[in-house]
């Protein structure tokens, strides 16, 4: 017998999408039934027939009961996954954290090298587009020195995936007594570091947010030294630009020193 | 020489980096360090690539020559002394600066400094160490520095900059003596062997009292102690151990900083016995590790295999086989200690990221085979982190170089390194890839397929119960994928499907595996012209050819085999 499909509606955000996880979880409905559909401002809703709608309030309470229950009852490991997947874009994330959590509650830690379980190694390619990405943010962030004394280093960044925290702890261990800002242009968030080596993560309003970026269009002398070496460093005989291309997608480009103009 | 009198920093930078750009090495890993209160920076194992240059080659240092006035005159160099080239040298300040304010902005992980010779090879040397000394010291840089030996420095300062550096390189240049006499009339074998030994013991001394301070220890080294060979460098530090018990025995060390240094004539005879003179006699070594490490390396290498009684008049026949040797036995290099414990910031640990080298290939004839072997030499009997190979470039159209025609030999190094993983994290050895016979890596297949391709006898695979080393000599499975199907093979048996999430490259695995007794496809033949064929036609990966489509067809004009 077939029954309907629940459809927990969330924010489209972490905190929303484990709300739901949560809701669902406790709701005892088959696994297989469950779908959680975060909700983009501005799309249009795709209402399926015979499916129930339930629509999930954000809470941090539901939030830490998930999270406690994944590293209580699966692993650690299985709860980066987790948190991994919550923060990034991509529209099954829900769906591939409550399957994963759901599999991991009765395999156990074992559930993180099942990749023959579909949802497992959604998960899973899921965390490695969100590792990729920290990563690449670690790479390839610039920052410009927007202020002297004190100085204050302003780096601005368009990550697809929210992952301006997981760097910015890197940034922080390396220029402990800097002050820095790291602005997510995509996500309107930004991580303030301070000289006595605090930081906090911040939602920014728009006034600060164009305050930004009109520091951000400055230019320091460091830029044409940095250019001047990255053009001597290259070797003629060898250009490769499709090889640089595959290393170091367009896409990061934007906001790289060495290549604006 | 052209000066650039009173140049400014940018066109000193200009200049000083358009020289360097030759030097493959740009990694930034080996070194796991945190940051700290009152410094700037820190170092990540994995090491960390900033950008790509115009080349698809990473960025991750500052990359420069502390000066291009060289005395010197390498055929192969564009700043010879004979070249009619810019010339400028940086101030240690200069350097300094440069390297902080391109590593706040996030630029780079750090510097590498390599220079031509000023004066000489003490006077160059002693410029970078107070560079170097002013960066850790003055400006509290806590990030990655990579530093080269200049061939024929003396210890002292070859020490000074260990202190400093994570990471030292000398270049071995060319892979035999013969070859570098040619082409490097002022270096020998001794003058880069001798800070490379240097290195090698500074390293495991202090590891020995230590610890490995944020270092690790080389892929080569890990890949051997999982498949249960004799590690690289164990001689080295058991040479170490002996060494500096013989010092603690005469004086009293107990809860001091100790200076080992001392001990250097106590430990000399017994060391030499330890590391040297034992080995590359096959049969005379005292230790039973001496042996396997012969078995490891030498018999393949040398010509050893088939003169088998290990007359080494017999080795002096083959020059290339004298080569390997050489570097082998360690050429009865001095053994020297560390000094400096005392006058030094030992918080790093003396070079913790270990070393490397750099080969150039296709400038003196020499074959893949060579370079193979003194490859593997140089990671069994100096623990050198990783060897780099630099495709020749003909910057100074010399009459005595190899003229060459359109680009550099870029698909031959690129077979190199495809060989090189193959020793460092898969467990082959040089004389599995390569012989005298056949002393060449085919250009159309990579070093692994080759390799299975003449060894059909040992396939196909069963995915689901083969250990994992017999798991990473399939092609198609990496590292990483054979790590997963060790793991994921747990929870259930696995199947195609499986297999490809995993990142198993099936095009390239089918011929070579099977799942529970079945192969993917049953028409599939464990035939070798069969496999070739259809690897060249349904797989451009194994072909890499930096762009160039070649189809089978086309390729069928050349012999294959
Ligand atoms: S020593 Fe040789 S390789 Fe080094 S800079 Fe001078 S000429 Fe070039």
């Amino acid at each position: 017998m077939d029954k309907p499909v629940r459809v927990y509606q969330c924010d489209n955000t972490a905190e929303g999408i484990l709300s739901a996880v949560y809701e669902a979880g406790i709701s005892g409905y088959g696994h297989k039934y469950i779908r959680i559909e975060p909700q983009v401002k501005g799309e249009a809703q795709n209402i399926a027939l015979f499916s129930e709608y339930i629509s999930v309030e954000s809470d941090g309470k539901k939030v830490e009961s998930v999270i406690d229950a994944v590293r209580r009852k699966i692993s650690y490991r299985a709860y980066t996954y987790i948190m991994r997947a919550a923060i990034s874009a991509f529209a099954d994330r829900g769906d591939a954290i409550y399957q994963f959590a759901a599999y991991g509650f009765s395999m156990g830690d074992k559930v993180c090298s099942a990749l023959q379980i579909p949802w497992v190694k959604r998960i899973f390619e899921i965390d490695r587009a969100v590792a990729n990405e920290t990563n690449h943010m670690i790479e390839f962030l610039r920052f410009q020195e927007v202020q002297r004394e004190p100085s204050l280093l302003l780096a601005v960044f368009e990550p697809k995936h929210q992952v301006t925290a997981l760097a910015a702890e890197h940034f922080a261990d390396r220029f402990p007594d800097e002050w820095f800002i790291i602005y997510d242009k995509a996500h309107g968030e930004a991580a303030f570091h301070n000289a006595d080596g605090r930081w906090e993560m911040r939602l920014l309003t728009r006034q600060e947010q164009s305050r930004l970026e009109t520091l951000s269009e400055q230019r320091e002398d460091y830029v044409d030294l940095w250019k001047a070496f990255f053009e001597n460093i290259a070797i003629e005989e060898r250009r490769n630009g499709g090889l640089q291309r595959n290393l170091l997608p367009l896409y990061y480009r934007k906001h790289m020193t060495e290549f604006k103009e | 020489m052209v000066f650039q009198e009173n140049a400014t920093l940018k066109q000193k930078l200009e200049i000083l980096s358009d020289a360097a750009k030759y030097d493959v090495a740009c990694t930034s890993s080996g070194v796991e360090r945190k940051g700290g209160k009152g410094q700037v920076g820190n170092t990540a194992a994995a090491g960390i690539c900033h950008s790509f240059g115009a080349d698809g080659r990473c960025i991750s240092l500052l990359k420069i020559l502390f000066t291009n006035e060289c005395i010197y005159n390498c055929k192969y160099c564009i700043n010879r002394c004979t070249n009619d080239v810019p010339r400028a040298t940086f101030t240690p300040e200069e350097v300094c600066t440069l390297t902080m304010e391109f590593y706040r902005r996030n630029y780079i992980e750090g510097l590498f400094l390599s220079s031509g010779i000023v004066r000489s090879p003490d006077y160059t040397m002693e410029l970078i160490c107070r560079t170097l000394g002013d960066l850790r010291g003055k400006y509290h840089f806590n990030g990655y520095i990579h530093c080269k030996a200049i061939p024929g420095v003396s210890p002292e300062l070859v020490e000074e900059a260990g202190w400093y550096a994570d990471r030292m390189s000398i270049n071995l240049e060319l892979p035999t003596e013969k070859g570098l006499q040619e082409m490097a009339p002022n270096k020998s074998r001794r003058m880069i062997l001798t800070p490379m030994r240097q290195i090698q013991m500074g390293v495991a001394e202090s590891r020995e009292y230590l610890g490995m301070k944020g270092g690790n220890q080389s892929a080569y080294w890990y890949t051997q102690k999982r498949m249960g060979r004799s590690l690289p460098g164990a001689e080295a530090a058991a040479a170490q151990r002996n060494r500096l018990s013989c010092g603690q025995g005469d004086g009293d060390c107990a809860g001091q900083k100790m200076t080992p240094g001392s001990a250097v004539s106590v430990g000399r005879d017994r060391q030499e016995e330890a590391s040297f003179v034992g080995c590359g006699r096959k049969g005379k070594a005292s230790s039973g590790s001496c042996d396997r490490q012969e078995e490891a390396s030498f018999v393949g290498c040398g010509r050893k295999g088939r003169t088998s009684s290990g007359s080494c008049d017999r080795q002096e026949e083959a020059s290339f086989g004298r080569d390997v040797t050489g570097i082998q036995r360690g050429l009865s290099l001095p053994s020297t200690s560390l000094t400096q414990w005392d006058k030094r910031d030992t918080s790093r640990g003396f070079v913790p990221g270990g070393q490397s080298t750099q080969m150039i290939v296709g400038a003196a004839g020499e074959s893949d085979y060579e370079i193979m072997a003194v490859t593997e030499a140089l990671y069994q009997r100096f623990d050198l982190k990783r060897v780099f190979y630099s495709a020749f470039i003909n910057v100074n159209q010399d009459n005595d170089l190899p003229a060459l025609q359109g680009q550099p030999p870029l698909r031959r190094e690129h077979r190199l390194y495809q060989a090189d993983f193959l020793l460092r994290f898969y467990g082959f050895r040089a004389e599995e890839l390569l012989s005298a016979e056949k002393p060449f890596f085919n250009t159309y297949l990579d070093p692994k397929c080759d390799w299975a391709l003449r060894h059909l006898e040992q396939f196909p695979v069963e995915i689901n119960t083969a250990d994992y080393n017999t798991l990473l000599r399939v092609p198609g499975i990496g590292e990483k994928s054979a790590r997963r199907i060790v793991r994921a093979r747990r929870t259930g048996s696995l199947d195609y499907h499986a297999l490809k999430a995993i990142g198993v490259v099936l095009k390239r695995a089918i011929y070579f595996i099977t799942c529970n007794g079945k192969m993917m496809y049953h028409f599939l033949k464990i035939d070798e012209d069969y496999i070739t064929r259809n690897l060249l036609e349904n797989d451009a990966d194994v072909m890499k050819g930096f762009g160039e489509k070649v189809t089978y067809k086309q390729l069928s004009l050349f012999d294959l085999s």
